[in-house]
């Protein structure tokens, strides 16, 4: 059982699957444990306690080499040798480093009286994705659609975009603030330029790949090129836009790193860039963690929701998970619903009933 | 209805035309003479001289790419920088002083190379055309030596250190905080020549865009009347602390941490100002400084307009020297 | 005729003679630039004509464009030369007056079976609710009423075709083109879909053309079979090499398959297909796929 597992195309049990969706986490982070804790895997450099006779001071980081070639220095000329143990380069901060630098990021109020909390940096960061993501995607997704639906017009966009998404986009930082200011227009700006250009292409291959088939039964059925677009190309290709927009939000989150170091700095990006400058790896990697954390949270999130989303996709959904999302989108539908009841209201039926009143 | 709603935007939109002009802009970065301005905004002193500034914290690079696009009145930058944004069109001057570098930029050799001389023959890694090439040619003149006698290899500034670490070059040029690190990671290497053996060679200005200066002169006299408060506050000892404090702040590092850039920055009060804004020639003013900055750059292609650089130095809107 | 039909067949044949012509077929030739630049003809001088309410069946081997035939005359592909008259008007692109059903499943799978078949109404704007109680009326024809809220992922081939089959008709066509409808079902669910196909043929007024590959099948069904062959020296195309009356009386049964007109018509066929050949098994190799101590003696 456990061999067919891991066979090429095996079928991994229910259980062990959960068991490698943990493990896809924890075997890297007991990686990272190793690397840290056990003093001879890696340190490739010693942090000078006690200097002794030699030229370095303590707080030091010397090569484990320079450190050796100084301590028998030091036993020939009979002087005391430096005192030290073997540390990591300061760029790999050790797990409790960041767990506490992440705590502390939370809990400790900004430094700089009107500064924001870190929360609030990547509330900011948030806003500027979605901003970006949402301008993007409202030009975009249509633009892909006609693009993957009329030959003609993808042949008149397509070579362009191809052209102009090979073009970094934190190379539009300096002409963005130019035309935008510096506050939050030019960063939205950057992640509109960054994901614009694969959103269209991505999304005119997805309509591309839907199924001929479908589009011509539904010509052999006498729907015009309009209802086409609408009824059979935009339906037919949900799902897989969908998966798209979640590969393609990602993206977007490459494009932050630069988008909020032009103009005025801010969000989560200041911070990592920040800390980074001034050597504080543990916020560093707190910062990255934080980034990383809300990537997989947002892509579990959409995945769950996207279950649902396209009951006709054939997705085993449990029981609970589908009273979870009717009980969250109750709301939402509501008016939906209440639309759709008194459609089925028909006066005319409810009519004979009148006499028996009377 | 119409009507009223109409009238109501008329006076609305004329009400706004009269309405205060809009607050100055600022975009200041991290370099210890600059974050100090930070002082000022935190203790209100803006606000007391009866002047409405915004101050807008950036990274250099884009603090100069606003400037040069207009969207901020005024930049933080070296003598030699705003003359590369000028030759690039921008007409602007710089009307405070707030340092000058004293040993935050260095050349630093391997063990063995004990001096400037033992570079003859030797390469040295840095960037070309940018402030440590500067300082480097300094550095050779100061010894006796010319550009000719070293080799000079083209290395980033943030990866000095492994460079020197591996052995491919004598020397390095490099700026706090990479000077220090390459220092911490190559044992025995030392600092042969800092800016503090050429003060003056790297001057730190406050410049605002010249049509910012003839339309706002009165506020621009206020702010740069600031700037004598902020460097009294970091002289004396029993507020020096708390200014760093501020400041550290800003960038957002421990205090302790931070404390270590600040004696490789040398803080011009208003006396320093109006001493190194004397018309002179050599580093001890900052129009001989800036020569020297114009010569470099043209000699190294930055750019390849003459410029006049008094053009774009003006004392005028200091308070006037003590007596 | 390869055997004299008996009465009441060569009776049905001239009621169908004496019927309107909906399909006239006229020296249809289609070529196309394929890869490399060459250019490619699949069909050659292809005549033919259906009368209403006939059914007739497209039998060849792979490669005669048989599939080519069916989409020019659906109006997904575009014939070269020749023209294809429905009712008399030339057919320029896909349409209602032609339904489809294909190979592949083409149902749309983010609409239910009913919301699938009541897809062509509604692009005839048809009001959503007239177009759902018409839907189930074709849903019950095909067998399929109980499944009409069911999505189209949870049906087998067979009831997919056969919802396909009821969309296509619920368009009310003048003529049901079906390419190789049940190609891709297991032989039990292909005969039961095949006597299921013919009982709605009695029922609904319509005109079939329906392509094959199988000649049982193509015999079995049909009024009339064309058999179409690949190009050859005379040939530059797909060419239409007979059209084959078959003799058998309506309704069919399964017990026809064992009469000798059956029989004659599918040889005759069969033989236009695939040419005798000399058996050529003494060129094969023999490969010896025993392992040790397991010879054959």
């Amino acid at each position: 059982m456990v061999r067919s597992a891991w066979r090429v195309g095996g079928d991994p049990p229910a259980r062990l699957s959960g068991v490698l969706w943990l493990g896809a986490f924890l075997l890297p982070l007991a990686a990272w444990c190793a690397l840290s804790y056990l003093p001879w895997l890696w340190h490739p450099q010693v942090l000078i306690a006690e200097p002794g006779d030699s030229s370095f001071s303590a707080g030091m980081r010397i090569e484990r080499a320079a450190f050796a070639a100084a301590v028998a220095e030091a036993a020939r000329q009979g002087q005391r040798p430096p005192q030290g143990g073997r540390v990591n380069p300061v760029f790999l901060p050790a797990p409790h480093e960041v767990a506490r630098a992440l705590w502390t990021g939370f809990t400790t109020p900004p430094l700089r009286r009107g500064d924001p909390w870190l929360h609030q940096s990547l509330g900011h960061s948030i806003t500027v994705i979605a901003w970006g993501f949402l301008i993007s995607a409202l030009v975009g997704v249509p633009l892909g659609v006609l693009c993957g639906s009329v030959p003609a017009l993808s042949r008149l966009v397509e070579p362009f975009v191809d052209f102009i998404r090979y073009m970094p986009a934190p190379a539009f930082g300096a002409l963005c603030v130019a035309v935008l200011g510096i506050n939050d227009a030019p960063k939205v700006a950057i992640i509109v330029v960054g994901t614009f250009f694969q959103m269209v292409l991505v999304v005119a291959n997805t309509t591309r790949q839907l199924d001929r088939g479908l589009v011509e039964a539904a010509q052999t059925l006498g729907a015009s090129d309009k209802r086409l677009l609408t009824r059979v190309i935009v339906p037919g290709i949900l799902p897989n836009l969908y998966t798209d927009m979640r590969i393609l939000l990602g993206w977007a989150w490459t494009y932050l790193i630069v988008a909020e170091l032009i103009g005025a700095s801010s969000g989560i990006s200041w911070y990592i860039n920040q800390q980074g400058k001034y050597r504080a790896y543990d916020n560093v990697f707190a910062g990255i963690i934080l980034i990383g954390l809300i990537g997989l949270v947002t892509d579990l999130v959409l995945g769950w929701i996207g279950r649902f989303l396209f009951p006709w996709s054939g997705q085993q959904v449990s029981r609970a998970s589908a009273l979870a999302f009717a009980a969250v989108t109750l709301p939402l539908r509501l008016p939906w619903l209440l639309l759709r009841l008194a459609r089925r209201y028909d006066p005319k039926a409810a009519r004979p009933q009148e006499p028996d009143h009377a | 209805m119409l009507a009223v709603r109409c009238a109501l935007a008329l006076l609305l939109a004329v009400a706004s035309l009269r309405a205060a002009e809009p607050p100055l802009t600022v975009a200041y970065s991290d370099w210890p003479g600059w974050t100090a301005w930070e002082i000022a905004i935190q203790k209100g002193w803006f606000k007391e001289a009866g002047v409405a500034v915004e101050f807008v914290w950036m990274e250099y690079g884009p603090s100069m790419e606003a400037f040069q696009a207009g969207k901020v009145d005024a930049v933080t930058v070296t003598n030699g920088d705003q003359l590369v944004m000028a030759a690039a069109g921008k007409a602007s001057k710089g009307i405070v002083l707030t340092d000058y570098s004293n040993g935050n930029d260095m050349i630093v050799g391997r063990p063995g190379i004990a001096s400037i001389k033992d570079l003859k023959g030797k390469k040295v890694g840095l960037e070309v055309g940018l402030v440590e090439h500067l300082l480097l040619l300094k550095a050779l003149e100061a010894n006796g030596l010319k550009e000719s006698d070293v080799t000079i290899v083209a290395v980033p500034t943030n990866d000095t250190p492994q460079t020197l670490a591996s052995g491919q070059v004598d020397a390095i040029g490099a700026w706090y905080p990479v000077s220090g690190q390459a220092l911490e990671l190559v044992p025995g290497s030392k600092p042969l020549f800092t800016s503090k053996d050429a003060p003056g060679l790297i001057y730190d200005f406050t410049v605002v865009a010249s049509e910012s200066l003839a339309k706002r002169k009165a506020d621009w006299t206020k702010i740069a009347a600031v700037w004598p408060r902020i460097a009294a506050y970091l002289a004396d000892p029993a507020t020096r602390d708390d200014g760093i404090r501020i400041m550290a702040a800003r960038v957002n590092v421990p205090a302790a941490k931070y404390a270590l850039a600040m004696p490789g920055t040398f803080f011009l009060d208003l006396a320093g100002n109006h001493k190194h804004f004397a018309r002179a020639e050599g580093l001890g003013s900052v129009y001989g400084s800036s020569a020297v900055a114009h010569a470099f750059n043209l000699a190294n292609k930055v750019y390849d307009k003459p410029l006049k650089v008094e053009d774009f130095i003006d004392p005028s809107f200091l308070p006037a020297a003590p007596k | 005729m390869p055997e004299a039909p008996s009465d009441p067949v060569a009776e049905r044949f001239r009621r169908i003679a004496a019927r309107p012509v909906v399909l006239d077929v006229r020296a249809l030739g289609m070529s196309f630039r394929g890869a490399g630049g060459k250019t490619v003809q699949a069909l050659h001088d292809v005549s033919f004509q259906v009368r209403r309410r006939e059914f007739l069946t497209v039998v060849g081997a792979s490669g005669c464009g048989k599939s080519t035939l069916v989409r020019i005359l659906a109006g997904l592909a575009h014939h070269t030369a020749g023209e294809v008259l429905l009712d008399g008007r030339p057919v320029t692109g896909p349409g209602p007056d032609r339904g489809m059903v294909f190979q592949g499943y083409t149902l749309f799978p983010w609409l239910t079976v009913v919301r699938n078949v009541m897809f062509g109404l509604e692009m005839g704007d048809m009001g959503r609710d007239q177009a759902r109680s018409e839907a189930l009326l074709w849903l019950d024809l095909v067998g399929l009423a109980s499944k009409a809220e069911a999505w189209p992922h949870q049906l087998s081939g067979g009831q997919r075709q056969r919802v396909a089959i009821a969309r296509a008709l619920a368009a009310r066509p003048r003529i049901l083109l079906m390419d190789e409808p049940f190609g891709a079902l297991d032989p039990q669910t292909r005969a039961t879909l095949q006597e299921h196909l013919l009982q709605i043929w009695q029922q609904v007024d319509v005109t079939v053309v329906f392509i094959t590959h199988d000649i049982d099948e193509a015999v079995w069904l049909a009024d009339r079979v064309l058999v179409l062959q690949p190009p050859d020296q005379d040939h530059p195309g797909g060419w239409l090499a007979e059209a084959v009356e078959v003799p058998l009386p309506v309704p069919r049964t399964r017990a026809m398959h064992d009469l000798p007109a059956y029989r004659a018509v599918r040889e005759r066929i069969e033989r236009l297909i695939r040419p005798p050949r000399p058996p050529a098994a003494e060129r094969l190799p023999v490969f010896k796929m025993t392992a040790a101590g397991d010879e054959v003696l």
